[in-house]
């Protein structure tokens, strides 16, 4: 334990001689982190969709007796999707290029048959096959619901419009002729007075009969409108977008900034440190009895955690000291700074231990840290694709502690109930920690020959 | 030293049979060779001769591929190696001082801050500030002489020691071997050239793509004409 001891001391005051590389270190990774969660969070909400229109769509639209302007209904609903228009060529050559990553065509006599409103007119939609396309697909969906219920909404207030002429009379145009309708509340009024005026008691009952059931029509049309739209939206979401966190701040972006943060400094630093024992001809001396190959790799392995914990604080206590200042609304994550700790080192370590192999491999310290770079971005990318979206890099990303970090600091920043989450990644980046250490162990030996 | 048997003394250090392999490529054949209390074996060659390949697996720097190196077990501690490899092993991101404690901690001895000190002068060492990626090639080979002696060894192998020194320190050089051996130390030194093996060498062991081609005391050395390798 002494020679690692001194090994590590000396770790660190050569560390500590080289401030421009720990700020780059920081900084960098930080703002990788920032960007990439921009590129995330649009590139999540709006993918790029074809719209291809053959049934030639008009301006405007009259379904229901309402008129839709169909750019304006296409704008409003492009909250979930980018709709390009194209001509179907164009659409297809783009889907298959990846410009775009579906393409939603309007059929021919899409129009006239939502006018006829008696066969459910349809859109085709077309994506490619793996990658995202499950996910275009869920986009899509919500695309088509924001039209239906837009559609829907205006189908009822042309009922309810009807409603209201049959309660409280007016004119109407239908079929090209202008009709006077008396409405029940001018029928209850006519039948009022001559109830009054008849004296003949069976005119009378029949009258009465009629007046109650005009008041009943009434009371029952009167709450029509209500029924409608329970019926055509049985559950309502209400989303209230000013309280939580902002986007910045959000525990998605604060984890995955202190994950990524850590999967370079501890990656590159500590394939570096093992490299440098070799190029610096020292790894002959330290293993004639001084200190242990497996020692060699604690040594590196504990620099990684230890940096990873300096700078992890770092990186939390910024980030939650600006939510603060902000006096953002959300979950205080003070509290879980001590189980923010234990995260930081347990992934550092483990970046630390997949460092040091790839530093062995590599041989050369200029060389490990380029290959250790080319190594941490793809490992990360893969942690960001959803496992929903492409399985197979949910299995990937699962072998190496990227993903796990991720899932550690946000469980420890923000559940309500951690425990359970923290004790699996947890387990998950020990495991991988261990694995990486003993196939370093093994391949620290190249670095004697 | 202790004695064996027949009156010659144990050997500090034995290599029975090591050989070494990259692959294919032969580095060293099985060879054999042992080191007792007095000796100044010179190890010659060409290069990639397989002399410094010896000299690191003597050092237990290096594993050997088959083989293995016995050191003295008289029940007392076990002989202290002292290894200079050619190219020099120290920190370059630390100063000569930090490094010389630092191995000094390694190899557990009781003063590390005495110890440096102590080669620090004994070696003229810079004592300053400047970390050893500023030095000289001399200093840096004078501070990797300096952490090989740290320990007092028993054996010293050194690889070529003398390449990158100028004259006063070659002779400083061979001063301090010289009081490894009269303490009843060895040593073992990689050279190329004929005047350090006809001065510091009392054994020479020649070798020639990675075989041993002759072992002899350096009078037998000089009357062999087939033994040098540098005719």
């Amino acid at each position: 334990m002494t020679g690692i001891r001194l090994l590590l001391g000396k770790d660190l005051r050569v560390l500590r001689r080289s401030p421009a590389l720990l700020v780059a270190l920081l900084l960098y990774p930080m703002l990788v982190a920032v960007l990439v969660g921009v590129v995330v969070r649009y590139a999540n909400e709006r993918p790029r969709v074809a719209f291809v229109d053959l049934d030639d769509l008009p301006e405007t639209l009259l379904v229901g007796g309402q008129e839709f302007d169909v750019e304006r209904l296409i704008g409003q609903v492009n909250e979930s999707v980018e709709l390009i228009r194209l001509g179907p060529e164009e659409a297809s050559r783009r889907l298959e290029t990846g410009e775009v990553v579906a393409v939603i065509t309007v059929p021919p006599g899409f129009a006239s048959d939502l006018r006829g409103m008696v066969e459910t007119p349809s859109l085709l939609l077309r994506t490619t096959r793996g990658g995202i396309s499950g996910r275009v697909e869920q986009q899509t969906q919500a695309l088509v619901y924001n039209l239906n219920r837009r559609l829907q909404r205006a189908y009822i207030a042309s009922n309810l419009a009807y409603i209201d002429l049959l309660r409280r009379g007016g004119e109407l145009s239908f079929l090209g002729t202008d009709l006077d309708v008396i409405g029940l509340e001018e029928s209850e009024r006519i039948l009022e007075e001559l109830v009054r005026q008849t004296t003949d008691p069976a005119t009378l009952a029949e009258l009465e009969r009629l007046r109650d059931f005009v008041e009943d029509a009434q009371l029952a049309l009167g709450r029509s409108d209500e029924a409608l739209l329970a019926l055509a939206n049985p559950i309502a979401l209400e989303s209230d977008t000013e309280a939580g966190r902002t986007w910045l701040l959000s525990a998605q972006i604060q984890a995955f900034a202190l994950a990524l943060t850590l999967c370079f400094v501890c990656m590159l630093l500590a394939a570096a440190a093992i490299a440098a024992e070799r190029d610096e001809n020292v790894i002959g001396r330290l293993v004639r009895g001084l200190v242990s190959l497996l020692g060699l790799v604690v040594v590196k392995v504990a620099l990684a955690a230890l940096v990873a914990v300096a700078l992890g604080l770092s990186v939390a206590v910024l980030f939650t000291g600006v939510a603060e200042l902000m006096d953002v609304q959300g979950t205080e994550p003070w509290e879980r700074l001590p189980v923010l700790l234990v995260g930081l080192a347990l992934a550092g370590a483990a970046f630390g231990a997949f460092g040091v192999l790839v530093g062995a491999l590599a041989r050369e310290a200029r060389t490990a840290v380029l290959v250790a770079f080319l190594v941490a971005l793809p490992l990360v990318l893969l942690g960001l694709v959803p496992e929903s979206a492409v399985g197979a890099a949910g299995w990937v990303s699962s072998a190496f502690p990227f993903a796990h970090s991720v899932d550690f600091f946000e469980a420890a920043l923000y559940d309500i109930d951690p425990w359970g989450r923290l004790g699996r990644e947890a387990a998950w980046l020990v495991g991988l920690g261990a694995v990486f250490v003993s196939a370093a162990r093994l391949g620290v030996r190249r670095l004697l020959a | 030293m202790p004695a064996a048997a027949d009156g010659l003394a144990s050997p500090l250090l034995s290599a029975r049979g090591v050989a070494r392999r990259y692959g294919r490529r032969v580095a060293l054949a099985p060879t054999t060779v042992e080191i007792h209390p007095g000796d100044s074996l010179a190890l010659v060659g060409p290069n990639g001769a397989g002399k410094s390949t010896l000299l690191s697996i003597l050092a237990g720097a290096l594993e050997p591929s088959e083989g293995s190196v016995v050191a003295l077990d008289d029940g007392d501690s076990p002989p202290r190696l002292g290894w200079m490899p050619q190219k020099p092993a120290e920190y370059v991101r630390l100063s000569p001082r930090e490094n010389l404690e630092l191995f000094a901690r390694l190899e557990r001895l009781d003063d590390a801050v005495a110890s440096a000190e102590r080669f620090l002068r004994l070696l003229e060492l810079p004592d300053d500030e400047r970390l050893v990626a500023q030095l000289s090639a001399g200093n840096q080979q004078r501070l990797n002489l300096a952490i090989a002696l740290l320990p007092d060894p028993d054996v010293l192998l050194v690889d070529e020691p003398t390449a990158a020194l100028d004259p006063r320190q070659r002779r400083r050089f061979w001063e301090v071997a010289a009081q490894v051996l009269e303490r009843g130390g060895a040593l073992v030194f990689v050279t190329q050239h004929l005047e350090e093996v006809e001065h510091h060498a009392t054994r020479v062991l020649v070798l020639r793509d990675g075989g041993a081609v002759f072992s002899g005391t350096r009078e037998e050395y000089a009357q062999t004409p087939e033994a040098d390798i540098f005719a």
